[in-house]
């Protein structure tokens, strides 16, 4: 997926005036937390994120904050969810190789 | 403040992930953002049009401030090879960024 090069991608959007601003809590360290191909075990967290910007799919469960973990140990697998949504499975190896 | 963190995995790195805003200047004229941003995105680009890899890229384009890429695990010498060199020159000039301008810029390595 290529990116647009846009000079002001890490800057905030226009409109931000200058007010008393310069405080900043730290970063989250949201997102990706297995990536797609990778084995994981059961209870593995695969994606942290607040609402559901990625949505639980096969064998995936979603914590109280969002984030989403495996409940059977497998292959992580990032697929397309309807038209505009993505959702995360986990295939056990056995069912990943019989498909 | 942006916050840049590289994961090294095996002799390699196998991810990055940049979020925040720069804030060291108005809108349109914040030169630390524009610096990350054009290093963040020729890399991912230059990972895909280059280096052929299939990276898997998570950024929120609409509100900006968030960019992850992961490489597949196992990829071909040729590619690997660009790639690590890719990524390794992407990090060498953050890290430089940071260095420079360290109010707006957090550079961080992690490993398994």
């Amino acid at each position: 997926m290529l990116m647009n090069m846009n000079l002001q991608f890490f800057s905030h959007h226009k409109g931000g005036g200058s007010t008393a601003n310069g405080r900043d809590s730290a970063g989250r360290r949201l997102g990706t937390k297995a990536a797609d191909g990778s084995t994981v075990t059961g209870g593995s967290i695969l994606y942290r994120q607040r609402g559901t910007h990625i949505y639980p799919g096969v064998n995936v469960g979603r914590g109280g904050d969002d984030t989403l973990f495996a409940k059977v140990a497998g292959v992580v697998k990032f697929e397309r969810l309807g038209r505009d949504k993505r959702q995360v499975s986990v295939y056990p190896v056995t069912e990943e190789v019989a498909k | 403040m942006i916050h840049a963190t590289f994961h090294h995995g095996a002799n390699r790195i196998d991810s990055f992930q940049i979020t925040g805003h720069a804030d060291s200047g108005e809108y349109g004229q914040d030169i630390v953002c524009a610096a990350v941003s054009v290093l963040a995105i020729t890399t991912v680009n230059s990972l895909q049009r280059i280096a052929k890899i299939p990276v898997q890229v998570d950024n929120r384009d609409q509100e900006g401030g968030f960019l992850e890429v992961h490489l597949p695990p196992k990829l071909e010498a040729t590619a690997e090879l660009k790639g690590q060199t890719l990524l390794q020159s992407f990090a060498d000039g953050l890290r430089d960024v940071a260095t420079n301008y360290a109010d707006f810029v957090k550079f961080a390595e992690t490993k398994d």
